[in-house]
C-alpha cells in the first residue's frame, strides 16, 4: 500500500513538463479511478503455477486476439504535426505511403498474416513461373495469365503461391500474396542446409534434395535455387529425376523441404538417445 | 537363409505400419528372430514375442509380471509345432506416424551382396559402395548378417566385420 501514494504537487509539476495537459488529465483520471488497494492486490505479476507463459504486449495489435483497430488518420487536422521544413519535405513520400496503406489487398494481407508492412517489404519475393492458360467454354476460349511465386525471409520461412487473372499484374499480385500467406518454417541444419536427403513427387516430377557440407553452394536447377535462396538455404544439391515441368518442380521442392524429418524427432520416436557429436567435438562452436 | 521369406517380412511390416496395426506376426525363423531383435534394439519395434498361431496376451507385458504359463507353452518349439510358430511383433507409432515406415531388401535372392567392413564404413558415412547406396537419410539403418550374427551397419564398422547386407530400414 505504501508504494502507491497519490502524486504530490511537485511530482505533478515535473510530470506536466513531459506530458501534454490532455495526457495529464488522463493520468489524473486514472489515479482517481483506480484505488491503491486494487493496485497493491492485483497489480502484481503472477508467479503461481497457473500463470500465463507470456506477457501481453499491449503496444502492438495482435491480428488474432485483438479487435480490429482503425488507426487515427494522419490527415486528421487536430493531429497533423505542425510541420517544419523536414516534415514538409517528407510529405510526398508519406502521402504515397497512405495510398499503399489504402491498397485493400495489402491491408487484408497484413490483417491475415500479422506481419507489419516493413516485414512484408523485406521478404524475398520472386515470380518463378508465368504462362498463359485457356479455359475452353461454349462461348469460346477465355484466356488468363497464371503466375507461381515464392516468398521467403531468408531465415527459414518459405511459401509458394499461385495466382490466375486476366491481367498479368493481377495474377502476379495474387500469387505473391498467396505465397506470403502460405509461408511456413523450413527445417534447416545449422541454418545452411537440409537434414539428410529428401524426395518430393508431384505429378510426374520426382526430385531428390541432399544436404551438403559448408561452402558447397546451391548446385541445383534454377527453380530449386531460387526457392533455396528465399528460404535461406546455402548448401544444397538437387536432382530432378523425371519430368521437369516448372510448376510441379516448385511444388515438389516445397513438399520435399517440408517433409524433412528432424533427428530429434526420430530419436524421440525410437526412444533412443541422440548426441550431436559435431557440437560436442568443437565445444558447441560449429559455425 | 531364405531371402525370399525375409522380403515377405519386409513388405508385411511396411503394410502393417501403413495400416496402423498395433500387433502383427511373421513366420518364426532364426533369421527373422535375430533381425526383429535388432529392430527392437534400434527402437523400431516395441515387443518381440515368440508364440503360436493365435496372438499372445500382451496385457501383462509392460507390468513387469512374468508371462502366463500358457504363453511359455506356445513359445516352446517342438518338432510337431515348428511350422506353425510365429513371431508376434509390436509396432510403434509416434505423432500419428509409424516409426518403421520403410523396410527394403538390399540383397536379393538372385543377387546376394557381400560387403567388407571398409565398404560398410563408406556406406555409413553416406557414400556409395558395392552397388549399395549410402545411408543418407537421417536415422536410416542397414542390417548385415555376419559371423557374429545379424548386426547393424554401424556396429559392423565398430567391430570390423563384414558380411551379407540384408535390408535397410527407415
Amino acid at each position: 500500500m505504501a508504494r502507491f501514494q497519490p502524486y504530490t504537487e511537485e511530482e505533478k509539476a515535473s510530470l506536466s513538463q513531459k506530458y501534454t495537459p490532455e495526457q495529464m488529465e488522463a493520468i489524473e483520471a486514472g489515479e482517481t479511478s483506480i484505488s491503491a488497494q486494487d493496485l497493491a492486490t492485483q497489480g502484481a505479476m503472477r508467479d503461481d503455477e497457473h500463470k500465463l507463459p507470456y506477457i501481453s504486449d499491449l503496444s502492438t495489435i495482435d491480428p488474432v486476439i485483438d479487435h480490429p483497430v482503425t488507426p487515427r488518420s494522419r490527415l486528421d487536422p487536430q493531429n497533423r504535426p505542425q510541420g517544419d521544413a523536414s516534415t514538409r519535405s517528407g510529405r510526398g513520400s508519406s502521402s504515397r505511403k497512405e495510398e499503399e496503406e489504402e491498397d485493400p489487398h495489402m491491408k487484408r494481407l497484413i490483417r491475415q498474416t500479422g506481419y507489419t508492412k516493413q516485414q512484408i517489404r523485406r521478404l524475398r519475393l520472386k515470380s518463378l513461373v508465368a504462362h498463359r492458360v485457356t479455359n475452353q467454354t461454349r462461348m469460346g476460349k477465355i484466356q488468363s495469365i497464371y503466375h507461381l511465386s515464392v516468398a521467403g525471409d531468408g531465415k527459414g520461412m518459405l511459401g509458394i503461391g499461385e495466382g490466375k487473372a486476366h491481367e498479368d499484374g493481377d495474377a502476379r499480385r495474387q500469387a505473391m500474396m498467396a505465397a506470403i500467406r502460405n509461408m511456413k518454417p523450413v527445417p534447416r541444419y545449422e541454418e545452411r542446409t537440409i537434414f539428410g536427403e529428401v524426395t518430393g513427387k508431384v505429378g510426374a516430377v520426382e526430385l531428390r534434395l541432399s544436404a551438403r557440407p559448408p561452402g558447397f553452394g546451391l548446385r541445383c536447377q534454377h527453380l530449386i535455387f531460387e526457392m533455396a535462396r528465399a528460404a535461406g538455404i546455402g548448401d544444397l544439391s538437387g536432382k530432378v529425376l523425371r519430368s521437369r515441368n516448372k510448376m510441379n518442380v516448385c511444388k515438389a521442392t516445397f513438399q520435399a523441404l517440408m517433409q524433412q524429418k528432424l533427428p530429434e524427432d526420430i530419436a524421440r520416436a525410437r526412444g533412443r538417445k541422440l548426441v550431436d557429436v559435431r557440437k560436442v567435438y568443437y565445444g558447441g562452436k560449429t559455425f | 537363409m531364405s531371402l525370399v521369406n525375409l522380403s515377405h517380412v519386409c513388405s508385411h511390416l511396411q503394410n502393417a505400419s501403413k495400416a496402423r496395426l498395433g500387433l502383427t506376426s511373421i513366420p518364426s525363423t532364426n533369421l527373422h528372430l535375430s533381425i526383429c531383435l535388432n529392430l527392437q534394439k534400434q527402437g523400431f519395434l516395441s515387443t518381440v514375442l515368440r508364440g503360436g498361431p493365435s496372438p499372445p496376451d500382451t496385457s501383462t507385458l509392460h507390468t513387469g509380471e512374468p508371462l502366463p504359463a500358457s504363453a511359455d507353452a506356445e513359445a516352446t518349439v517342438t518338432q510337431e509345432n515348428v511350422a506353425t510358430r510365429r513371431l508376434w511383433l509390436g509396432l510403434k507409432y509416434w505423432n500419428s506416424q509409424p516409426v518403421l515406415s520403410e523396410m527394403k531388401m538390399v540383397s536379393k535372392p538372385k543377387q546376394r551382396i557381400q560387403l567388407s567392413s571398409l565398404d560398410i564404413g563408406r556406406i555409413v558415412r553416406g557414400r556409395e559402395a558395392g552397388y549399395v547406396k549410402g545411408l543418407t537419410r537421417p536415422g536410416e539403418c542397414l542390417f548385415v548378417s555376419t559371423d557374429k550374427g545379424v548386426l547393424e551397419a554401424r556396429e559392423c564398422v565398430e567391430r570390423k566385420v563384414g558380411g551379407l547386407v540384408l535390408c535397410r530400414v527407415n
